[in-house]
């Protein structure tokens, strides 16, 4: 099951960096996959993707899917927004509450009012121009 | 702590728009404006500058041309020492860390008289600029800010969370903002002194829903100059002075967000830090008279006071509405006006903090005076609360 993928007009305002290491992050969200590594030593996974284990330090990890569905923890909408963001505002993000225990923040989509706490969310990705960014969108 | 260390003196310039335009002919220079608060400063001690043994700066942000900056004032005023000379960054903690230093210096025997000091000057870049360098601060560079983060964005969702979590109202929230101008009004060094409504506040445009303009910080420049001393010194002036009883420090281990789901309105950082503080000092937190916190949003006070045990949690934005954390409330918070009303210059809000508490545990506050103000705490943070610093001052006569 790949993710959904939306079509976003225009570059990304801030692209993030790729290095050798997050590559296979960023190559996999641009195959409709979310993934991000898991320690092979205590079991616990990480997000953003390490090449360590940041709780026991182990650099045995791999990397594995991540069931991508979540709980909105928390969203804001935001109007005061950084410049290179100035095109995009007023838009909406959020703190999502993986269902494999991870915490992400990210922007959040399809909520028609509201704040939407303790609602279901799924991953997507959002496919800019020059490359992809993900997000949570919250399901109907 | 073998060496007490107290606070003697204390100045700064009203905190506002100081900073010149970059093509504007004649300009408001950092070292000039910071210059006249130390000898402000060192006059209120009554201590010549030879005493100084130490000066610890709070970095100066990027937008200010001079490079070195402490080297560089150690030069303007002629100050020579033989403790120890530093700037010290820690995002919004920066003059706490300022704080802390020259208090270590002391309790170290390094110095016997240290300065903790600082200007922050920004108001000159506008806010859409300013925030694409401060969003960087807001998590991952790569895996949360491509998102467009601010710093109060994060508080926008912990007073979304909050309201949920607690029942507490929009109106409620709002009123922290009130009580902030009503506080404001009678400090000379505010940015705001403007008394609002509450209907006034919920009637501002929304920054980050829930938050309107008035519940969010102003765009500030400041600058200000604190002398500590070791006790001895500190009695040999005969006038009143602070100690310093205690202090905590707690950094959870996470920037901005922690991967692994936690009640991230806790504010577990504060909470422990406080708890440290109070146990140094042997005090609880019901012992204290009044409260300088950080907190950049009407919804960060809440959450700090609940967290410093100061009002019980989930209690924080009802105690604000019943006056309760207001002056001639059970325990005044943030006297001075607060981030939102006072100003603030990130990086040296801390320092003026102390400067509140000066004013009020000397009983120099006017019509601000809190009644027998005897022990005061000051905190300030980074992140959404991520590391805390929280120290207990104690007036003494």
């Amino acid at each position: 099951m790949t993710l959904p993928v939306l079509k976003i007009a225009g570059k990304r305002p801030y692209p993030p960096r790729v290095s050798e290491f997050t590559r296979t992050f960023w190559q996999g969200l641009s195959d409709g996959r979310f993934l991000s590594t898991r320690c092979a030593a205590c079991a616990m996974r990480s997000f953003p993707p390490k090449p360590f284990c940041p709780h026991c330090w182990s650099g045995r990890i791999e990397w594995a899917p991540l069931a991508p569905q979540g709980t909105v923890y928390s969203s804001t909408v935001m109007h005061a927004v950084p410049a290179y963001f100035r095109h995009e505002a007023p838009y909406r993000v959020g703190i999502v509450d993986l269902d494999d225990r991870l915490r992400i923040a990210t922007r959040l989509l399809g909520v028609e009012q509201g704040f939407a706490v303790g609602a279901r969310a799924e991953i997507v990705v959002l496919a800019y121009e020059d490359g992809p960014l993900f997000a949570a969108r919250v399901i109907a | 702590m073998s060496v007490q260390v107290t606070l003697v003196g204390a100045a700064a310039v009203p905190c506002g728009r100081i900073q010149s335009a970059p093509d504007a002919p004649i300009q408001s220079l950092e070292h000039e404006v910071l210059a006249r608060c130390v000898i402000e400063a060192m006059r209120d001690a009554g201590l010549a500058k030879e005493a100084i043994g130490a000066l610890v700066f709070s970095h100066p942000r990027p937008y200010t041309q001079q490079r070195y900056f402490g080297t560089f004032m150690a030069n303007t005023l002629r100050i020579k020492v033989d403790g120890l000379l530093m700037e010290v960054l820690g995002n919004g903690m920066t003059g706490g860390l300022a704080f802390d230093q020259a208090a270590q210096a002391i309790a170290s025997g390094r110095a016997d008289v240290a300065l903790a000091l600082g200007v922050n000057f920004e108001t000159a870049t506008p806010s859409p600029e300013h925030m694409n360098l401060i969003m960087r601060a807001t998590g991952d560079l790569d895996f949360h800010v491509p998102f467009g983060f601010t710093p109060i964005s994060w508080y926008a969702m912990d007073a979304v969370r909050y309201m949920h979590e607690t029942g507490a109202t929009r109106r409620e929230l709002a009123m922290v903002a009130v009580k902030s101008r009503r506080h404001a009004a009678l400090n000379p060094l505010a940015q705001f002194r403007k008394p609002v409504t509450v209907d006034e506040v919920l009637a501002q445009r929304p920054i980050v829903e829930p938050l309107g303009l008035y519940e969010v910080p102003p765009r500030s420049d400041g600058a200000a100059c604190l002398v500590l001393a070791r006790e001895e010194i500190a009695r040999s002036l005969g006038k009143p002075y602070l100690a310093l009883k205690g202090r905590g420090f707690h950094h959870e281990g996470a920037h901005q967000i922690s991967e692994v789901p936690n009640d991230m309105i806790a504010f577990g950082a504060a909470e422990r830090a406080g708890r440290a503080a109070y146990a140094e000092a042997g005090i609880s937190a019901a012992d204290v008279d009044l409260a300088e916190l950080y907190a950049p949003c009407t919804i960060v006070e809440v959450l700090v006071a609940e967290a410093l045990q100061l009002v019980p949690r989930g209690r924080g934005a009802i105690a604000a509405a019943d006056g309760e954390t207001a002056l001639g409330g059970r325990i005044p918070v943030n006297t001075s006006g607060g981030l939102i009303s006072r100003g603030h210059p990130p990086y040296v809000t801390p320092l003026y903090s102390f400067v509140e508490l000066a004013e009020q545990m000397r009983h120099r506050a006017g019509e601000r005076q809190v009644k027998d103000a005897a022990i005061g705490i000051a905190s300030c943070e980074l992140g959404n609360y991520n590391a805390a610093l929280v120290h207990v001052m104690e007036a003494r006569v």
